[in-house]
């Protein structure tokens, strides 16, 4: 052997002298048993508050107009969970994605922590004292504060009545209430028609359902009210109502319809004369692009239907008037009172300022005679065109002062921030429904140094001299304002608190100034605007126009159309892309008279050939780090075009140019293919098969016959072997030791089998679920640009998205979205939504490949993912063929990391019952196994069985379909025993002998009638 | 010279698995030794006879009873206040859910609120000097930082309430506390021994059971 050493630096003698030496120094810290964790006892004991165990609180959701009911779950005296109330008559028990996001807005890390006060270009933080001082001192010497103005984010409730009340204190004249969510020219025609702004749709009335660009499912008025009834019209099965659905995109709404007719942007009101029959139907189809027959065979089925039920929803410069004939066409048809229901109207929507209102405000700023201007909530510099000069309007105003908690692209501006509590902090009422009163109280103490608006607004008083500190006892003034003026009085008002809602009617604001009349802004027709391709920019149904985006729940949450997330795209039919040569991810520049925006292609069927779509809620240049800087706003490309009637902004009245950039973005998507590839993972019959089945005409569907499983085919939903050996059919006295899987081992485990039913005849893929498992497990997002990989020692891969593009997303449940048809790129395909999630297999491909044992079955049929035993081998995952392990790749959950998910206060929110994750380790659905054992402890320690359904699964609590239904399937008296032996259920997969837990329910589709039925 | 090169690596490996396994075992013995040795050095006011019962309790557990070298069976770190569990429990005869009252309801088994202690202590022992230090604590509005003895790892859920109203003695996993001048961990709290209960008992011990 050589005695020389090579050319390394390093001898192999002085190396393993060094590994020796940090061997040590890993030995010593990794055997420290030293570490000291510190007893935190109360100071003084709160009444009704047990450590380790959650309080209930009930509030209302302020995260959009509608004003659902929340229940607040509270562990220590955090919030942890929010749910839906479900006493609540609007969203009984149901809870959209945003509504339940409005944590990450409480617990957003990047809230004010207190006032701030503009000096020179900064924003410093003062105490309250001195911001109230300022703004005391401020608008004594503004003057003509009659021409001051307050933009507040609309809410229904007390507020706007008390707001109003101290503006005329101060001489200040009503407060305009914006909400740019609201679909103003819906509001308008609905006053018009029905005298209400909103009311109840129907939709389990109708046989026929029509929608004309009305996205009720994805943010046309109130969402979740709207899904609940949807679904459960669609759960009648045979008897459901068929749904058309018209416009140039097919959106969530759009892809849940049996039939898209698809038709030119601007066109809407010709369809719905034709629908009328106010013009003939080959005129309209002509003009719309549409296809005649199926327009035809509408008109006819419309006629026929029966009961059916009209709705519209467009952007044009014409909205309004296709709204009046929706509403005129449900009255000539008798839908009023039968699906349209003004008598249950959503008075949420009541008190919206009109429209114009905001243009209006920003005449004034412009011209110089507003000496003042307040915001609360809105963020109108983001949701306004920019061609439309509201940011250099706003900025012309000698005092800005923002209640709003966020820096938001308005706040930014202002001179003075008086930061608000968080909804979830503060006292309030809302008005979701005639005679009934939502109640908002605090579930928790404020994160942060704010305060609530309704408080400094009663100190500040009429006088302003008072400036004083919030009461001694910490007592809300705004709460004893809410006393005195509340029906019943104090005692009433407590017993209302504590149930989140009563009877009855709030204090409420004079009503709106009614609607500008439309000002002298002739609509330019889009016929004239240049360009070959229709521009149609619609809201986010996740975002709305913008107020999620702060929210990383929200982000990370692939959009249930597209499946793209943390990025802006532009939607291109795949003919018009093949004719220009563009390929998914090509950066595309959308170009119009007010400017440009680019953003990567998304090749999408459900667009109309000569039109490209974008969505809103992208593209922030504030908001706080999970907004900022991620994906563009398609308002920076949207020429000033408003709605003729009303005067709102216009979204789709503009034609625009698309040009490819050059550059090639990756998507961020979390879909690996958007068809089945034959392999029946979204099942559906059409109705007449499934009639054929209930009437016996048809042989019921099974799989195949299972060599020595005998109840294979009579059990369609527990077809496991194991759950039959659960239940003794398999018992077979050969087999001497099942071990803890006999049903009669001594420990009891084997007595339940836990599963679960999805019902796809209800699920719409809004993809709620899924926000209320990242909520419930301690998911952690990861999409953020600071948490990408290592691109080298000293570089990241600091794209948004970075690790969902390289398929790191950790969604324990996804909604899965299929295409079916529509394979000549026309308009007639098909949309089907699976969630897909654990499916807890009783036959598991995960658990032998795992070679330290860290996944198995345990015997009441949980596939069980032990964290703490896992090496992160992921064999698991590769032999998984749901493709539902995931894998944590950087240790989201240890906050030393640069990938850390939850920056200090978003931890606060994490389930103290789940264990959160950390580096190397394989996680995944776990049958929210906490709320199993909750409910265990809870029936053991009331000396007692589990009841029947006495407890969900934090995705079957949150649906707002109702499509998902847990629980033990061995017991017959609880209802996923009962669903899971529906003539419609099938596994996916089941060719695979996974034998499944989580039984799928065939989605039934409704053809038109006359179409030819397909196999 | 290549072929040697690769070979010369193997004594290097060889001495790396050699040393690997010597430094662990002896990093176990030298825990196992501080881990006996550590009721002797932290302190003077323990008694020595009840930690030694103790020991022997974990070491008489049955042939399923783990080793305690890798636990901190013993750990007794000094407390802010000196709180003698033998004074309230034998000499005021208080039941241990008088403080920990939420042992029966809840996975965690509850510390006394200061106020607690101040309920009795405004009147009892005013003089002593570790009362006047828990007098401070309570006019200063301040918490008392006690340390945590107790401990299983963050993946582990343990609630309480199950054991308590499943009749099992806090004395059985914390041992004769109310004979413990100054508190010490009695039981290993490994995982083999909560599964040797478990199996004993009759109640499950899959690993979801706990783990999740």
């Amino acid at each position: 052997m050589s005695t020389t050493s090579g050319s390394s630096g390093v001898q192999r003698r002085s190396f393993l002298k060094v590994l020796g030496a940090s061997g040590v120094a890993a030995g010593a810290i990794g055997c420290s048993s030293d570490r000291v964790d510190k007893l935190i006892p109360y100071l003084n004991s709160p009444d009704n508050t047990v450590p380790g165990v959650s309080n209930y609180y009930a509030t209302t959701c302020r995260e959009c107009s509608a004003a659902c009911g929340l229940i607040a779950e509270v562990r220590d005296g955090r919030v942890i969970k929010l749910e839906g109330n479900p006493d609540h008559p609007l969203n009984q028990g149901a809870l959209c994605s945003r509504g339940q996001a409005g944590l990450q807005g409480l617990y957003n890390p990047d809230r004010y922590r207190g006032p701030m006060l503009r000096e020179g270009d900064a924003l410093v933080p003062v105490t309250w004292e001195r911001a109230l001082q300022e703004l005391n001192t401020r608008l004594s010497q503004a003057g003509a504060l009659q021409n001051a103005v307050f933009i507040n984010q609309h809410e229904s409730g007390s507020f706007p009545a008390l707001l109003d009340e101290w503006l005329a204190s101060r001489g200040m004249p009503p407060h305009v209430s914006i909400d740019a969510d609201v679909n103003m020219p819906s509001v308008e025609a609905n006053r018009e028609a029905y005298g209400v702004a909103w009311p109840a749709l129907d939709f389990t009335a109708a046989r026929l359902i029509v929608s004309v660009g009305a996205d009720f499912l994805d943010d046309w008025g109130a969402v979740v009210p709207q899904q609940l009834s949807f679904a459960d019209a669609r759960a009648k099965l045979t008897e459901a109502p068929r749904f058309v659905y018209i416009g140039s995109r097919r959106s969530l709404t759009g892809l849940n319809a049996d039939e898209w007719i698809a038709c030119r942007p601007g066109t809407e009101l010709m369809v719905m004369q034709a629908l009328a029959g106010q013009m003939p139907v080959a005129q309209a189809a002509e003009a719309a692009g549409a296809n005649a027959a199926q327009l035809e065979a509408l008109v006819a089925e419309l006629r026929g239907a029966g009961s059916s039920l009209v709705l519209a929803g467009t952007h044009g410069t014409n909205a309004t008037e296709v709204a009046r004939a929706a509403a005129a066409l449900n009255q000539s048809l008798g839908n009023v009172g039968t699906t349209v229901l003004p008598g249950r109207a959503l008075t949420s929507f009541e008190g919206l300022s009109g429209a114009s209102a905001l243009k209006a405000v920003s005449e004034r700023m412009t011209s110089g005679s507003v000496p003042v201007v307040f915001v609360r909530g809105a963020n109108p510099v983001f949701t306004t065109a920019p061609a439309a000069g509201f940011a250099q309007a706003f900025q012309s105003v000698p005092f800005k002062v923002s209640f709003s908690s966020y820096p938001d692209e308005t706040t930014v501006l202002c001179d003075l921030v008086l930061p608000d509590h968080h909804a979830l902090e503060s006292w309030g009422t809302a008005q979701p429904l005639a005679n009934s009163i939502g109640m908002q109280q605090p579930v928790m103490k404020p994160v942060f140094n704010t305060r609530s608006t309704a408080d400094v607004l009663l100190q500040l008083g009429s006088t302003g001299a008072a400036a004083a500190a919030p009461a001694a006892n910490g007592d809300s003034a705004y709460r004893q304002w809410l006393e005195q003026r509340f029906g019943g009085g104090v005692d009433a008002f407590v017993a209302a608190v504590t149930t989140g809602q009563a009877q009855g009617t709030t204090t409420s604001a004079a009503a709106r100034p009614a609607l500008t009349p439309a000002s002298a802004d002739p609509s330019t027709p889009i016929g004239d605007t240049d360009g070959e391709f229709f521009l149609h920019v619609y809201p986010s149904p996740l975002l709305g126009t913008g107020s999620g985006a702060n929210k990383p729940w929200l982000q990370e949450l692939a959009d249930p159309v597209t499946k793209l997330a943390w990025q802006s795209w532009v939607e291109i039919h795949p003919t018009t892309a093949q004719r220009l040569g563009v390929e998914n991810g090509d950066r595309l520049t959308i170009t119009t008279g007010a400017g440009s925006v680019t953003a990567p292609a998304y090749i999408f069927l459900g667009v109309q050939p000569d039109t490209v779509a974008m969505p809103l809620g992208r593209g922030h240049t504030a908001y706080g780090r999970y907004a900022k800087d991620i994906g563009v706003n398609p308002l920076v490309a949207l020429p000033v075009a408003a709605d003729s009637a009303t005067g709102a902004m216009a979204y789709s009245a503009t034609k625009c140019r698309v040009e490819k950039e050059g550059s090639h973005d990756q998507l961020v998507t979390t879909e690996g293919s958007a068809r089945q590839h034959g392999r029946g993972i979204a099942q559906a019959l059409t109705v007449a098969e499934l009639t054929a089945l209930q009437n016996g005409t048809a042989e019921e569907p099974h799989g195949h016959d299972i060599p020595g499983v005998p109840s294979y085919s009579a059990l369609p939903g527990l077809r496991s072997p194991i759950a039959a050996d659960a239940q003794g059919e398999l018992a077979d006295s050969s087999a001497a030791q099942k071990g803890m899987y006999d049903p009669e081992h001594w420990s009891g485990m084997a007595r339940r089998r836990w599963a679960m039913t999805i019902d796809l005849s209800r699920c719409t893929g809004c993809s709620a679920c899924v926000t209320a498992c990242y909520a419930e497990n301690n998911i952690p997002t990861v999409g953020a640009p600071w948490q990408g990989r290592a691109t080298s020692p000293v570089t990241w891969d600091e794209r948004p998205g970075a690790n969902i593009i390289k398929g790191r997303e950790m969604t324990w449940i996804r909604i899965e979205r299929y295409y079916e048809g529509g394979e000549d790129n026309g308009t007639d395909f098909e949309t089907r939504f699976v969630p897909m999630l654990c499916q807890h297999c009783g036959n598991a491909p995960c658990e032998p490949v795992c070679p330290v044992y860290a996944t198995y079955h345990a015997p009441d049929g949980l596939n069980v993912q032990v964290y703490n035993r896992c090496v992160g081998t992921r064999y698991c995952s590769n032999n998984c063929p749901y493709k539902v392990r995931y894998y944590n790749w950087f240790g989201y959950g240890e906050p030393n990391r640069r990938q850390y998910a939850f920056p200090e206060p978003l931890n606060w929110q994490l389930n103290p019952d789940v264990t959160v994750r950390g580096k190397g380790v394989m996680e995944k659905c776990t049958f929210c196994v906490q709320r199993i054992r909750e409910a265990e402890h809870r029936a053991s320690s009331e000396e007692r069985d589990l009841n029947p359904d006495e407890f969900t699964v934090a995705c079957a609590q949150a649906c707002p379909s109702r499509a998902i239904v847990f629980g033990d399937a061995a017991d017959a008296t609880w209802s996923v025993a009962q669903m899971a032996v529906d003539q419609r259920a099938y596994h996916v997969f089941e060719d695979l002998s996974t034998f499944t837990a989580v039984v799928y329910l065939k989605k039934v589709n409704h053809p038109a009638p006359g179409a030819p039925v397909q196999a | 010279m290549t072929t040697r090169r690769k070979w010369a690596a193997v004594p290097g490996l060889a001495v790396i698995a050699i040393a690997a396994t010597l430094l662990s075992a002896y990093s176990g013995a030298q825990a196992a030794q501080q881990a006996a040795a550590a009721p002797a050095t932290q302190t003077e006011s323990r008694d020595p006879a009840v930690i030694k019962a103790g020991m022997d309790t974990v070491a008489e557990r049955g042939p399923w009873a783990y080793s305690a070298a890798s636990s901190n069976v013993g750990n007794s770190p000094e407390q802010p206040i000196n709180f003698p569990h033998p004074v309230h429990v034998q000499g005021a005869g208080m039941n241990c859910l008088y403080c920990h009252n939420t042992a029966t309801k809840s996975p965690d088994p509850g510390l006394p609120a200061v106020e607690t202690c101040m309920g009795c202590h405004q009147i009892v022992a005013t003089q002593s000097p570790e009362i006047q230090k828990l007098a401070q604590y309570y006019s200063d509005s301040l918490p008392v930082p006690w340390n945590r003895i107790h401990r299983v790892p963050k993946y582990v859920q343990f609630p309480h309430q199950r054991h308590v109203n499943g009749g099992v003695a806090c004395q059985t996993c914390h041992g004769q506390v109310q004979e413990m001048p100054r508190v010490f961990q009695y039981s290993s709290l490994n995982m083999g021994w909560c599964v040797n209960c478990h199996v004993e008992n009759q109640v499950r011990y899959d690993c979801a059971t706990c783990h999740y």
